[in-house]
Order: C-alpha cells, then structure tokens, then sequence
C-alpha cells in the first residue's frame, strides 16, 4: 500500500459493455485498493443489478481474477482477497438452502455484502470529490514557492564545519589513561617497525583505518610512529592517505594512483 | 496606517495560513471584527485591480495564494517539492476520516475492505489527519479525526464544504428500502459531516 504515489487506480470503470458469461474477467489486480474494489468493479463494469447479483458468477469471475495475481502479493493484502473470496462462496452456499419465500430480502444472505459495497462506493465517490479539490488546491501557489537563487559557485566555504561535527570528533578523542600507571619502559618504538606493520598489513587488505594501527597498543609512541611511517610511505607514493572530511576517520590506500571509486566505500563508512 | 494595510503586510510576509486572532496580534487597535472586515475589503479590490493573488480561507486562517489562472507559469519553477499528490489508499481513508470522524482504526477497515493501519501512520505523519480521541471499545482504540492541515491540502474552509451525503452520486438513505435492518438505516444517518 503505497501513499503519495500519483497513480490513482480505484476509480471503477462504468458503462463498459456488459460481458455476459466471458470468462475468466482479466483484470489487473495491482490496480484494485481492495477486495470490495475489485468485486465493485466487476458489478459494474458489467452493468449487473447490485441488488440482485449472480453469486455464482461474481464468485467465479473473483476467483479468476486474484489466482494470477495472489502469489506476487503481500500475506497481508492476499489475506484480503481470499476472505473476501471465502464469503462470496459462503453466500453462495447460503443461496442454495432453501428459505421461505415471503422473507424477501430480510434473509438474503447478500444483503450485507449489497450494504458494504455501496457504502464503499459512496466513499469513492467521496474519493472523486476529494481528488478534484487537490488538484485544484495545487494551482494555487503561497509565498515561498519560486526557489532562492542558488549560490553562487565558489562562495562555498570547503571547510565549514558544524559545532555537531566538532562535537563527533571530541567525542572520539580516547579517554585519557588513568593518572597513576606505572608501566616499565617499553621498548622503543620504531618507524621502521610501523612502516612493515603496514606492508604486512596491505598484503591482506586494500584499506586500513589509520586508527586500526595503533590502538592495540594505546600509546601515544605508538600512534606517533604510525603517522610518521604512514607519511613517509605515502611521500614515496606507497600509499595515499584520505580523510572524506574534516575529523572524518583516517583511510590509508595502498598505491598512489587516483582513487579507484570516488564516492565507494570509506565515504560511505565515515559514520561507523 | 489603516487596518486593511496593516493585514495585508501581515498576510504577505507570512508563509502559512494566519487566524483572524494571530492577525489582529498586528496592533492595538486590531480585533477579530475588524481584520475579518480588512480582510473582505482586500479580497474586493484585489478582485476589482485584477491582481494575480487572493486571499484564500484554508481551514480557520487566511492566505494570500496565487490565483489559479497563474499555476502554469508557476510550474516552471517546479523544483521545490511540493506536497504530493495523495493515493488512492490514502485519498480514501481520508473520506471515511472526513465524513465519520471520530473513527477507529477498526472501523475503517471495515468498510475499506483492508489494513489500514500503515496509511494511518502516513497520514498522521503528515498530519493530515491527528488522533483525537479514544474509544469506549476494548483496549480503548485511538480515534482519528482531520486536521487544519487537511483542510489546507484540499483548500477547504470547512468540512461543510465537502457534499453533504445526499448530494453525492449514491445515496446511502436508499439502502433502508433494501434493507430494513435497524444497523443499516443507522449507517445512512452517520454519514454528516461533523465539523
């Protein structure tokens, strides 16, 4: 059920020449709100008496009409459809016991299904009122409507950052360690040792998040290093190194060459 | 400056339907009586200059909009979105909103023939339609009405504006000769339109 879409397809075609025992009625069921849509429009596109309808054959004609198109539908939607297929044969059956004759219409068992549809062709009609008074709404225009002029090129500041956009990268700025924690000296960390991290690191993966590299370790040495080895390889056009944005992460690409999608996946990853 | 002056800044610089009251908010000397005044004096010289706006009631307030015969210039500067055109799903349960409101969920699917709950929520969403109560029913169902905005959407005054069932195609008071059912009579006499 789809809402805002322009096409209107309830509308129920009158009038048409009346296809007495032409079966099965195609019908295209995508074009019908509902089951009482669909039997409304076969009672009607077929000039039939809606006070006296041929159980028998609406119940036919309905059936033909949602077996192609029930599997390509929603359970719920076909759910709608079949109910209303199950109460037709229901009537059906309750036609064919015998009644006595002087309670007319008071023991139809159509005189229900007689009720509901024309109260839903009342509100399709409603429904006719309604669409004509949009569209004629839609000619009327208030203040606001003809667009602001767009600014001109190159008045565009690249490096407009939001408080948001400060605030989301103060908020990835790590916890500082606690105060006290004391830890032996740990051996000095090379670029040297970062610089292979990172070719080993390239031999398994065409990216790497610049963060990636040092967090195990949690030291500003360690972190110090990466970026130096990081830069250096990228000066030796090893690898090149995008941000898609200020405080944005940190992408590390192997080879120096244009990037292969410019809009492919770390633009689409700056959020995780 | 003179009343009408003074409504007719008002309602150029807004972007919304106004009321009488937020117009009279304008000045001192300003009351609901007079702006009402202001207002038809505008609409007639607007009418007599041939001006290409008018003032339109949408609901309780009041708009300067342009004037139909002017739409298919404007629509060369279609690249705003404007609000869409609605479905057929939603166009009819806004008619049985409209015309039976307050209304269940329950209730509209009754006569629909199928769910409504999603168009509900679209509707709502869009505020066309607002939840204005609870039944007496189990579990206390939400009950729908319509909105200013639906009014807006469709450029009505009020729902009197919409045909009273009577004067529709299809008459539901000819059901009782059909059917002398007491629930069916009653369904004939729900269908008014209550503000």
């Amino acid at each position: 059920m789809t809402v805002g879409t322009p096409a209107r397809a309830s509308s129920t075609p009158r009038g048409r020449s009346p296809l007495e025992g032409i079966e099965p009625f195609l019908v295209e069921l995508e074009r019908f709100q509902g089951p009482l849509d669909l039997l409304l429009h076969l009672i009607r596109s077929q000039d039939i008496d809606i006070f006296d309808i041929p159980i028998a054959r609406i119940t036919r004609q309905f059936q033909a009409a949602i077996a192609h198109g029930l599997d390509d539908m929603p359970l719920e939607r076909a759910g709608e459809f079949l109910e209303m297929a199950a109460s037709l044969i229901r009537i059906k059956a309750q036609l064919l016991l015998p009644r006595p004759e002087k309670l007319e219409w008071e023991g139809d068992p159509r005189a229900e299904l007689v009720r509901r549809l024309l109260e839903y062709e009342h509100f399709q009609d409603v429904v006719h009122v309604l669409e004509r008074a949009e569209s004629q709404r839609g000619r009327h225009f208030a203040k606001g409507y003809v667009p602001d002029r767009p600014a001109p090129e190159g008045m565009r500041p690249d490096l407009e950052v939001s408080w948001r956009d400060l605030l989301e990268a103060a908020k990835r700025i790590p916890e500082p360690p606690p105060p006290v924690r004391i830890r032996p000296p740990s051996t000095a960390v090379t670029v040297e040792e970062k610089v292979s991290l990172l070719r080993g690191l390239f031999e398994k993966a065409k990216r790497i998040a610049f963060d990636r590299l040092f967090k195990p370790w949690g030291t500003r040495a360690h972190a110090a290093a990466s970026l130096l080895a990081a830069l250096e390889m990228a000066k030796r056009q090893v690898l090149r190194i995008e941000q898609a944005g200020p405080f944005a992460p940190i992408w590390l690409f192997l080879g120096s060459g244009a990037p292969e999608d410019e809009d492919g996946e770390p633009a689409a990853e700056r959020d995780t | 400056m003179t009343p009408e002056q003074i409504v007719e800044a008002t309602l150029f610089a807004s972007q919304t339907p106004l009321t009488p009251d937020e117009l009279a908010r304008a000045d001192d000397d300003l009351t609901v009586a007079s702006v009402r005044e202001a207002i038809q004096a505008l609409r007639d010289a607007y009418e007599q200059n041939g001006r290409s706006f008018q003032i339109y009631e949408l609901g309780d307030g009041f708009q300067i909009l342009t004037r139909p015969e002017f739409a298919s210039y404007l629509e060369r500067f279609d690249s705003v979105p404007r609000s869409p055109y609605l479905s057929g799903a939603a166009l009819e349960t806004l008619a049985i909103v409209a015309y039976r409101q307050p209304i269940g969920r329950i209730e509209i699917e009754e006569v629909r023939g199928v769910s409504a709950s999603s168009v509900l929520r679209t509707l709502t969403d869009w505020e066309l339609i607002d939840v204005v109560g609870r039944g007496e029913g189990l579990g206390r169902p939400l009950l729908y009405g319509t909105t200013q905005k639906f009014l807006d959407h469709f450029g009505l005054k009020d729902l009197d504006e919409l045909p009273a069932p009577d004067e529709l195609p299809i008459v539901l008071e000819g059901l009782q000769d059909v059917e002398p059912e007491p629930e069916a009579a009653d369904e004939g006499a729900e269908v008014e339109a209550s503000s």
